[in-house]
């Protein structure tokens, strides 16, 4: 979600900060003790396929499209703390870098996409993968989606509550979250859709590719 | 056939392509060259209606080729049938899931009836009849290449666009090559930057010169044999050459693969 | 030749930028401030509020007009404080970045821990590499496409650039841990 600086309070932002700062250490440890010294030449390119993933467009009935986030397909072909990792990557340098999306909405971002939605595409992901692979991958591609969806907007909603002044009107995003839930949720529901269709295509090549890797 | 004038394109203020004009005759096999970085590619973007160059014109039998004009779906289809651009990396045109697909994506969307015959025609030609059932994204580099050359010629284009089909090839495969387009009815650009390979493919050159302008326009013999301008395209180079103890320093094009 | 100590400096200074304007919610004295970051700007102050705009633009405008409108529906009235307040305050925020972007070498500012510039260092030039080839992948498209692509090849097509993405980044991945043996990076 590209949501600019200045909607996000301070009260809100500076906390999810400690939050993220605090798994980032986690996840920095976890994927330095799983791939020792080709951690960071790793990490580099995950982080780039990654960025470069919210280039390909996602198609959309009548020749539009939207972009893709990719959040399933990362979760459930390198796990939970790859994904994470190089998703917040990802959104420091869009912000730092090149201005999008925003700093105070980074951690914001790296928690409901990177940690909560990897987190939860890669549970739908292992906890159905018995039933086939393409329905598993099809529900983590949805569920990385969605459930970042919800708490953005949920984040969102949250501010005319913690942010307001004196006569109760508010100072930073304005709408509550009778306005925030059914704008953000019924889109994402569908864009979930193709997110989930292109997690299913994409994740059966790259274990093609994985296997043609173990072949050579 | 096509026609170009006062092309200019550039890249964030990086100027790509200045001041660009020719002309294209049907039956003529033209070869590109230019060192890395001097526009080639960008000019056959532009040929192709895929980037829009910042001024001037490409008229391909006298109507205009840009990114706009071919979203009327008539000039489209007519544009796209007859006009095909070889990617230098063919990994950039190859989606379906196998080589036959492949080659029937262009007769397909013509809704041709003998896609069948064209399909086995096209990949028994360029050789790749016995991958037909495989992905194209399993085979090496050369075999891609011929698969998107086959899903090109399953159109039977008027005007082929080829960037660096060389560049991967070995030097049977490169043999190959120059044979295969010396037989085919078409019109030919082809861009290198190889100079031994360049005669075997056209007879016409066209020379971007590093400040991306056209250096020369004519017949390729008089250019290969002209070595200051050879040099000021940075085609060819001077540096030192050891003999048997003797050394001296002489101009010098290499054949890179 | 600019110094990390300088460089790091900015980078401080902006955050604590960006953090006091994110607090602020008095018109004057965002105001302000977006008059003493439009200074600072100097000759590049156009092309910068450009890119801010455009940067922030669909987002503040949509939720703008949206508020506006409930607003005046629910009390006859605009909620001009808050309009004024918050687009200024998106504006200050974003215009700060901007300069920071302009005028920083981040990789320098982020020197003090080697592995981080490193890695920013090798994600940014992959990155950068990668969307190069994924515009041609959408130009492979457009070249064969004679009419519209259905819905079902364009899945094709997207899901083939992203497993080539995936593809490259493993191989990438790959020569740099190379490369960094060979320049002694570990042990």
């Amino acid at each position: 979600m590209h949501i600019p600086d200045g909607f996000i309070a301070p009260q809100m932002y500076l906390p999810l900060y400690g939050a993220a700062a605090g798994l980032w250490a986690v996840g920095a440890r976890r994927i330095a003790r799983d791939l020792d010294e080709t951690t960071l030449p790793w990490l580099a390119a995950l982080t780039a396929a990654a960025f470069a993933l919210s280039f390909i467009a996602l198609p959309l009935p009548g020749g539009t499209s939207a972009h893709v986030t990719g959040v399933g397909l990362l979760a459930a072909c390198f796990g939970i703390w790859q994904a994470f990792m190089a998703l917040s990557l990802v959104f420091a340098i869009q912000a730092l870098l090149f201005g999008d999306g925003g700093v105070t909405t980074l951690p914001l971002n790296a928690l409901a996409m990177g940690f909560a939605g990897a987190l939860a595409a890669r549970g739908v992901f292992l906890s159905t993968r018995r039933v086939g692979q393409t329905p598993a991958l099809f529900l983590a591609g949805w569920i990385g989606l969605f459930l970042p969806a919800v708490l953005i907007a949920l984040a969102l909603g949250a501010q005319p509550l913690i942010a307001a002044n004196e006569a109760g009107t508010p100072r930073y995003f304005p709408f509550g979250w009778s306005v925030t839930l059914p704008a953000l949720l019924i889109p994402h529901a569908l864009l979930g859709l193709g997110e989930g269709a292109l997690t299913v295509l994409g994740g059966r090549a790259i274990e093609r590719l994985r296997e043609r890797y173990r072949n050579d | 056939m096509i026609e170009v004038a006062g092309l200019h394109h550039d890249y964030g203020g990086q100027p790509s392509l200045v001041d660009i004009a020719f002309t294209l005759a049907p039956g003529e096999k033209v070869v590109l060259l230019g060192s890395n970085g001097c526009g080639k590619s960008t000019l056959l973007k532009i040929l192709d209606g895929l980037i829009a160059a910042k001024s001037g014109r490409v008229d391909y039998d006298g109507q205009a080729v840009s990114p706009s004009t071919l979203k009327q779906p008539d000039w489209r289809r007519r544009f796209r049938r007859e006009v095909a651009l070889l990617f230098q990396n063919p990994d950039v045109m190859l989606f379906n899931p196998s080589v036959y697909d492949e080659i029937a994506f262009g007769p397909r969307q013509m809704e041709l009836d003998d896609v069948d015959a064209r399909v086995r025609h096209w990949a028994g030609l360029v050789g790749v009849t016995e991958f037909l059932d495989r992905p194209p994204f399993t085979l090496s580099g050369g075999e891609k290449q011929r698969v998107a050359l086959a899903a090109l010629l399953a159109l039977e284009p008027r005007l082929l666009l080829l960037d660096e089909p060389a560049a991967a090839l070995d030097p049977r495969a490169t043999g190959w090559l120059v044979d295969f387009l010396a037989d085919l009815p078409v019109t030919l650009l082809v861009t290198t930057h190889n100079l031994g390979l360049a005669p075997e493919l056209g007879q016409r050159a066209l020379v971007l010169g590093e400040d991306h302008r056209l250096l020369h326009d004519g017949d390729i013999e008089p250019f290969l044999a002209d070595t200051e301008r050879l040099i000021a395209a940075n085609l060819a180079h001077v540096h030192r050459h050891r003999h048997g103890g003797l050394e001296h320093r002489h101009w010098h094009g290499h054949d890179w693969q | 030749m600019p110094s990390a100590a300088l460089e790091r400096a900015k980078f401080l200074v902006w955050l604590a930028a960006i953090v006091a304007a994110s607090w602020l919610s008095d018109a004057a004295w965002l105001a302000a401030g977006l008059g003493l970051v439009l200074l600072a700007a100097g000759r590049a102050v156009f092309r910068l509020t450009r890119r801010a705009l455009l940067a922030t633009l669909a987002f503040t405008g949509t939720v703008s007009l949206t508020y506006a409108a409930w607003f005046w529906w629910q009390q006859d009235a605009l909620p001009l404080d808050w309009l004024v307040t918050v687009n200024l305050r998106v504006l200050l925020m974003a215009l700060l970045t901007f300069l920071f972007i302009e005028r920083t070498n981040l990789f320098l500012a982020l020197g003090f821990s080697r592995r981080l510039s490193f890695l920013l260092v090798l994600a940014v030039s992959q990155s950068l590499a990668l969307r190069r080839t994924l515009d041609e992948f959408r130009q492979g498209l457009d070249s064969r496409a004679l009419v519209r692509v259905g819905l079902r090849d364009r899945y094709r097509a997207a899901a083939r650039a992203a497993g080539w993405l995936f593809d490259r980044a493993l191989a990438n991945a790959h020569e740099s841990a190379r490369a960094m043996q060979s320049r002694g990076m570990f042990r």
